[in-house]
């Protein structure tokens, strides 16, 4: 009966300190896995491309200040502003920037890159405009750009895991 | 009786001790493993680095830079207008130690390579020396140059790359 008792005890302890040895273990694990997916690197090819991007020169004009780049269209979209044409800052921001993107940052099965997600708010934090395409993966770089007035340009790129 | 007690608790000790030296050299190799990407990552990020880095320093130079001929620009922009002027100075071949320069616009997008040389400014695609390119170094640029709208000289703004080999790597 005592020599049952103490075996009971001994596979108890040994049964704790399994436990303990797998918690620790899946901890070690779930931070490994998790801590990639988060980070998103800062790439100077992002900033290079966010910044001859904006300064691309548009179709759209407007009354007294001739053709607006993409940075300037930021602040026209933000402000309601439609172009002398008739098209609005808006719509020509998200055109343009949609077909950029596309042609800059091939994304598919035959591609180096599975996607990304380009984000403009305004000062106040308002969303301006967001163009995705493509799958969201672990690996991914981007940059975020502010304009004189506030307007937050960010871009994140997806590589292939 | 009292022996082989004495014998199942060494037995116990060496397994315990055995999934303890395991549990640590398993938590080990995970640390390696991920030490070991992060550095292969920031390799990989250090080369890029380095790769753009010289790209822009040239696009950044006083020979290619927008400067204050283009309004509004900051970096990462070239002036095409410059670029076909200085390509007719052969004494440049060996300033910058390159083998060839080639700037070529990617947005809008043309149906094939029209070379600037034979159709300035409709082109796609300028050449500094006139032979071809294995551009192992490019970094995106917005590619300006001046155009007459209604008799006054505007800028007009393409978003290009700037693609770089060089002799000596």
């Amino acid at each position: 009966m005592k020599l049952n008792k103490s075996g009971q005890e001994e596979l108890i302890g040994f049964a704790l300190i399994m436990i303990i040895v797998a918690v620790v273990m899946l901890i070690f694990l779930s931070l490994s896995l998790a801590s990639p997916n988060k980070k998103t690197v800062e790439s100077y090819e992002v900033e290079s491309f966010l910044s001859s991007a904006l300064s691309y020169t548009t179709g759209c004009e407007t009354y007294g200040r001739g053709l607006r780049d993409l940075e300037d269209l930021v602040r026209d979209c933000n402000g309601g502003l439609t172009c002398t044409n008739g098209d609005k800052a808006c719509d020509v921001l998200e055109n343009t920037f949609t077909e950029i993107l596309n042609v800059s940052w091939r994304v598919g099965p035959n591609w180096p890159y599975n996607g990304y997600t380009l984000k403009i708010y305004n000062e106040e934090e308002t969303e301006i405009l967001t163009v995705k395409e493509g799958n969201e993966t672990g690996d991914s770089r981007g940059y975020t750009s502010l304009d004189g007035r506030g307007n937050e340009i960010s871009l994140t790129i997806y590589a292939k895991p | 009786m009292v022996n082989k007690k004495g014998q199942l608790k060494i037995q116990q000790m060496i397994f315990m001790l055995l999934a303890v030296t395991l549990f640590f050299v398993m938590i080990g190799m995970i640390f390696l493993v991920i030490s070991t990407s992060d550095l292969r990552r920031e390799a990989n990020l250090l080369e890029e680095k380095e790769a753009l880095l010289l790209v822009t320093k040239l696009a950044n130079s006083p020979e290619f830079s927008c400067g204050d001929s283009v309004d509004n620009r900051k970096t990462h922009c070239v002036d095409l207008d410059k670029l076909m002027i200085l390509q007719q100075f052969p004494e440049y071949e060996e300033f910058w130690g390159i083998d060839n320069i080639q700037v070529r616009k990617i947005y809008p997008v043309g149906d094939e390579d029209v070379f600037c040389k034979d159709s300035y400014p409709d082109c796609n695609v300028f050449r500094m020396f006139d032979r071809n390119l294995t551009a192992d170094r490019s970094n995106f640029v917005t590619v300006c140059h001046k155009e007459l709208r209604e008799g006054v000289a505007r800028d007009r703004c393409e978003l290009g790359l700037l693609m770089v080999s060089y002799k000596n790597k």
